[in-house]
């Protein structure tokens, strides 16, 4: 059960979707993705879901927004997810 | 930074505004052969063929430019579709296109048939547009700033058009009324172009340049301060034209915020690789301030009333429009190949080209340069007219390096989809 750091604040679009979904592509089972970006990702929603994959999004501390992206059906990872989420 | 949530099912197909950015760069090819053979296009500022050429750039460029990215980006930035896409393209492309080329040649030949043709065209393209796109805004969601400005940008549009028509009926019948050119330039340039290119910039800025957000302060007040200005500007040139000098500083004024709030954001881009579109929207800015202070110094600086449109023409809203279809188009291309992923079953989908690969940065900076070039050699023809033809080749050589530049990322578009692309899809 791991975190994955992604902060994509720096970069243009599309590159902050792209980087993405390939990073939540990577995801072991129980492990979930931290990413950071400075604006709201609008087209990632869909992406996500069409790709398998569940989110939760919350105004971030370094970065304008955090979205905490996990895969449909892993129960660890959501949890995990969710926790972190709701964190601090 | 509010953005509507874009639901990838409502955006609109690439074959939307492909007629109208496709089109856009050989009006510019037709201004700038135009100009290399009317050595006298710019001895005044009414000369005949100086209108048509003008008409050829604002209508057949930034018009034709700006109507076909309004149509997609309503929906993507806005999250607003508008109903039955391709058949509104094609009803206002068709006429603006055609009447944008009667109307030019109408004013820069003389000849009214043509002319009266134009009307029809023109305010038949322009009020479809309008009536949809006016509708669709207004159950936008508010964006701070962009919606805003595009509803007011809407409402200069149709204040343009009218003034417009009525002009061209005047070139027609043989009476214009000339006293009301300056005010449909206003709503032209500083009403439609500047508040559309405003609220776009409020998104695409920071997005793709990577910058700062602009300050809350700029986008809750250039569009009541620039439309305030432009009301209260016309009625006083009608009415007590002594007190149309406090309106017409004001709007300088809201243009110098937006021109240098802009510079400073890309200042404090946070990542400073090189990239076209900064250098277009720079040159943008810079010309937009010069032609502000050369308009405001006309009291004291008489005779350069050529030279202050091609600074706003050419020098400002052409660089910005053509800036932002290297972003607006390469990412169309992109989103619309990556939705065509999601038609694939995972683990089937391969890799769509990158933003570069589409469109990329040394084409781009070719047609930079000779742009940059054409926009120094109609500065130069506006005070020495002698310069006029390779000023109008130049601009004809940056149409053409556009044009070629714009439907290559259509090509690469229809290649990925064909399977034929270096990077394969699927």
């Amino acid at each position: 059960m791991a975190e994955h750091v992604l902060d994509v604040s720096e970069l243009e679009p599309p590159e902050p979707l792209v980087r993405t979904l390939e990073a939540a592509e990577a995801l072991a089972p129980g492990d979930y993705l931290r990413m950071l970006h400075r604006r709201d990702p609008c087209l990632l929603p869909d992406n996500l879901r069409s790709r398998g994959f569940c989110f939760q999004q919350r105004p971030g501390v370094r970065t304008a927004v955090e979205v905490f992206i996990w895969r449909e059906g892993d129960a660890l990872g959501e949890q995990a997810a969710r926790q972190a989420c709701d964190g601090p | 930074m509010n953005t509507a949530r874009l639901s990838l099912s409502q955006t609109p197909p690439l074959t939307v505004p492909a007629p109208y950015l496709l089109a856009a760069p050989w009006f510019v090819v037709a201004a700038g052969l135009w100009l290399a053979v009317a050595p006298d296009a710019f001895a005044d500022r009414w000369s005949s063929v100086l209108l048509g050429v003008t008409h050829l750039i604002t209508l057949g460029f930034l018009a034709m430019a700006m109507l076909g990215a309004f149509q997609q980006l309503l929906p993507v930035l806005l999250g607003v579709p508008l109903g039955r896409p391709r058949a509104l393209a094609w009803s206002v492309f068709l006429p603006l296109a055609l009447g944008t080329l009667l109307l030019a040649t109408g004013l820069g030949l003389a000849q009214k048939g043509l002319l009266l043709g134009a009307l029809g065209l023109l305010g038949a393209a322009l009020g479809v547009f309008l009536w949809r796109g006016g509708r669709a805004l207004l159950r936008a969601p508010t964006v701070p700033g962009t919606t805003p400005a595009m509803r007011a940008a809407l409402l200069a549009l149709a204040v343009t058009i009218t003034l417009g028509l009525h002009l061209a009926g005047g070139h027609a019948g043989g009476s214009v009324a000339r006293q009301l050119t300056d005010v449909h330039l206003a709503w032209g340039l500083v009403g439609w172009v500047v508040l559309l290119v405003a609220g776009v910039a409020y998104q695409v800025v920071p997005m793709f340049q990577i910058t700062p957000e602009y300050p809350r302060a700029l986008m809750r007040w250039l569009v009541p301060v620039l439309l305030g200005a432009l009301v209260s500007w016309s009625v006083a040139r009608a009415l007590i034209p002594a007190w149309a000098a406090a309106p017409a500083w004001l709007a300088a004024l809201a243009l110098v915020a937006f021109a240098v709030i802009t510079l400073r954001l890309q200042m404090r881009r946070r990542r400073s690789l090189p990239d076209v579109t900064v250098e277009f929207w720079r040159l943008g800015m810079l010309c937009l301030l010069g032609a502000v202070a050369l308009w405001l110094a006309r009291p004291w600086i008489v005779g350069y009333d050529v030279l202050v449109g091609v600074l706003f023409v050419a020098g400002f809203a052409m660089s910005v429009v053509s800036g932002m279809l290297y972003k607006i188009l390469p990412f169309l291309v992109w989103l619309h190949l990556n939705n065509r992923l999601h038609e694939h079953p995972p683990g089937q989908r391969g890799r769509i080209p990158t933003m570069k690969q589409i469109i990329g940065e040394a084409s781009a900076r070719r047609q930079y340069r000779a742009h940059a070039l054409a926009v120094a050699l109609l500065c130069a023809a506006s005070v020495w007219p002698v310069v006029v033809r390779p000023a109008g080749l130049a601009l004809a050589l940056s149409g053409v390096l556009l044009g070629v530049n714009l439907a290559d990322a259509i090509g690469v578009y229809r290649r990925t989809r064909a399977g034929t692309h270096p990077v394969p899809l699927g």
